[in-house]
């Protein structure tokens, strides 16, 4: 066993499972405040992502513009599907508010073809190009950085939910909305915020996704290895998300080179059966989660 | 309405807004066409029709488009320069197809149901394989977008032929290349996981060793994988001298790429015919930088091009770059002239099979410096491929070998 390399896949693996912790966080976020399960999650990051490229590659805006007008852009899609999608749905079966979020991933699919065409397309990079090395392993400083970015963001989100009001009402309304309410909290404000908040997690690690492989209107299939995520560490638990993210992550990367490439999403989804049926509320989550 | 009704409102009104002029900044929205129909109108009885299940739209969109521009450009030339062949002129009729398989079956028998079609293009092995039968019994002749070694076989798919080498060649004109030039390399082989990435693995490997090559590794990544660090540990793990994609348009060469350099791996890196158009090379960015690869066809900047009538002609009808997809439709449109040319003066009607017997009976077609060396069918196939090099200074890819026949092995 050669493990100097079993270190390299695995920190390979770790630093890619961050963008599955990120996108799965703003998944979580908008489960544990609206109790909807957001299929679109993939295409939100795919738009926030050709949104920065629109800025960067397109108007040649400075770097550091684009990205937070994509960011921006991602909230404010997040605010309006909260608003004039998932608001009017209120109350109808999560089955059908599933639905709707599938719906939109088509929408959005063709909304991308429609305006920046479905060619594939590379993101100007931006990330530092210089190799990392840990000790004798290396690391791609793609995978390094994005692995960094995504903790500090991580870390700030934690920070927020924690001590902010808002993210206290967040919270407040996730674990009880009738108190909250009688709290004098705003809980369709909190929705907002919620998605708004997601939307902005997503165009973030949009930005990153694409600028480690690219971009193209197929890039939300990597949303259906987040739900994966969010059901194994559970979908209304930050602190599964976050684990599970790198778990299925270094997993797929170890799969990848001692199984081969075309066991990877084999050896992921096996995961999630087990899971299911194992602890089918997750590994972090609650237990009285609602199967759909 | 309550003041906060209306504030809520004014608020995503001014939200939308936003969004929309952020997602529209900096982008021109795709005014694609859905249908194209050029050339004599419907009613010419003796027209040659060609019809087209063609990718205006999706994935495959960049390089549909191109077809049809190609098939404008050709009809409206036979047409107005040559009054078509022997007097009876062409038609073309295409439609968007979305790169769907079940659309472009749909599409060929709404132009076939309404047109007395010659001769048609499709846009996918997919389509190909699932057409066959139709185009056997409706006695069709046709090309198309698909370069599948499973089409290289005129027993099971008798109306058929591929516009230049199979998956399979290409990749044996690439090992043809490394053997010449470097004797005993060590090659690893790259590619998705997809019937398009693995059709010509198993005779590459075959064939690799065959020439004295040493295979260093086969790497597989999942169909769409963003992910590839681990396939790139294990590249650098199999140390090849050479590495060959196969099965992808874009991503993930240019981050395979980027990191085998990080890594400081001297690996020479190589493509396939989809990989290789100047529009894709470009967006590789610097991880283009000698990047190489299997072309069947000339670019239109071949600084030989002015030589050929075809390539020519190419350039007096377009003053800016044409992508390599344009030019394969150019070589549709030369080979039927001359399937059709052949079939009439053997006396025969426009079939399939009538046709399929001319396009066997022609040699040395010449396809006026589109391939740059007369061309025999072998098989389904013109097994001829010439290897290129990316310039990104220059912003061009350069021929760095001869015309490679594979039939003069």
């Amino acid at each position: 066993m050669d493990w100097l390399f079993f270190f390299e896949v695995s920190l390979a693996g770790l630093g890619f499972g961050a963008l599955y912790a990120l996108t799965a966080v703003a998944f979580v976020v908008i489960y544990k405040a609206t109790r909807v399960i957001n299929l679109a999650m993939g295409e939100m990051l795919m738009l926030g992502a050709y949104m920065f490229f629109g800025f960067a590659a397109a108007l040649a805006l400075p770097i550091w513009a684009a990205l937070i007008l994509a960011l921006v852009g991602g909230a404010l899609l997040g605010l309006i599907l909260e608003r004039l999608v998932i608001r009017p749905m209120l109350g109808e079966s999560p089955i059908s508010v599933f639905m709707v979020t599938i719906g939109l991933s088509s929408v959005f699919i063709g909304l991308v073809e429609i305006i920046w065409t479905a060619a594939p397309r590379s993101l100007p990079s931006f990330l530092p190009s210089d190799p990392i090395f840990i000790g004798d392993a290396f690391v791609a400083p793609k995978t390094f950085w994005s692995f960094v970015i995504a903790a500090v963001v991580i870390a700030v989100f934690l920070v927020l939910f924690r001590f902010w009001r808002g993210g206290v009402a967040l919270r407040a309304t996730a674990s009880d909305q009738g108190a909250a309410y009688g709290m004098g909290i705003n809980v369709p404000m909190v929705y907002s915020l919620a998605w708004g908040v997601a939307g902005l997690l997503a165009a973030g690690a949009g930005v990153l996704l694409g600028s480690i492989a690219g971009i193209s209107s197929e890039m939300g299939f990597f949303g259906l290895t987040v739900l994966v995520v969010v059901i194994v560490g559970g979908l209304d638990s930050v602190l599964g998300a976050l684990l599970a993210g790198l778990l299925i992550g270094w997993v797929e990367s170890l799969a990848g080179v001692y199984l081969g490439g075309e066991y990877e999403h084999l050896v992921t989804f096996m995961i999630l059966m087990v899971v299911l049926l194992l602890r089918p509320w997750g590994l972090f989550g609650t237990r009285e989660i609602e199967r759909l | 309405m309550t003041m906060r009704n209306r504030t809520s409102e004014l608020f995503l009104g001014v939200a939308s807004g936003l969004l929309l002029g952020l997602m529209t900044a900096g982008s021109a929205i795709a005014d694609d066409p859905e249908e194209a129909e050029v050339g004599v109108e419907a009613d010419v009885e003796d027209a040659i029709v060609i019809g087209g299940s063609i990718p205006m739209t999706g994935v495959f969109a960049f390089a549909g488009l191109q077809f049809n521009d190609g098939f404008r450009d050709f009809v409206q030339w036979i047409n107005e320069e040559h009054g078509g062949v022997q007097g009876r002129k062409f038609r073309y009729v295409g439609q968007d197809t979305g790169y769907d398989p079940d659309q472009s079956v749909g599409v060929f028998r709404r132009i076939t149901s309404r047109e007395d079609v010659h001769f048609y293009f499709g846009d996918s092995t997919a389509f190909s394989q699932t057409i066959n039968s139709a185009l056997n019994r409706q006695d069709i002749l046709m090309t198309g977008a698909s370069f599948a070694s499973e089409l290289n076989n005129p027993e099971e798919y008798p109306l058929q032929f591929l516009l230049g080498p199979d998956y399979s060649e290409q990749v044996g004109v690439l090992l043809e290349y490394i053997a010449n030039e470097d004797p005993g390399a060590r090659v690893a082989f790259v590619y998705s996981d997809t019937e398009f990435g693995r059709d010509p693995i198993n005779a590459s490997v075959e064939r690799a060793e065959d020439l004295g090559l040493t295979v260093a590794e086969t790497i597989v990544t999942p169909p769409g994988a963003a992910d590839i660090s681990s396939a790139a540990l294990e590249h650098r793990r199999a140390r090849p001298d050479y590495t060959i994609f196969h099965g992808y348009i874009l991503s993930p060469i240019p981050d395979f790429i980027e990191r085998s350099r990080q890594m400081g791996m001297e690996t020479r890196f190589m493509g396939t015919y989809y990989t290789m158009d100047q529009g894709i090379i470009d967006e590789m960015g610097d991880a283009a930088d000698g990047f190489m690869g299997v072309m069947p066809y000339r670019y239109y900047y071949d600084e030989e091009a002015d030589d050929y009538p075809i390539m020519r002609t190419i350039r007096e009808m377009n003053d800016e770059y044409r992508a390599t997809t344009y030019i394969q439709a150019w070589l549709v449109g030369m080979l039927l002239k001359e399937i059709v040319n052949a079939t009439l003066e053997a006396g025969d009607e426009l079939t399939g099979t009538n046709m399929r017997r001319a396009l066997d009976s022609l040699e040395d077609i010449d396809t006026g410096g589109v391939i740059g060396v007369p061309v025999t069918f072998r098989g389904n196939s013109i097994p001829v491929g010439r290897i290129y090099r990316a310039d990104v200074e220059a912003g061009r890819m350069v021929p760095v070998s001869d015309w490679i026949d594979l039939t003069e092995e």
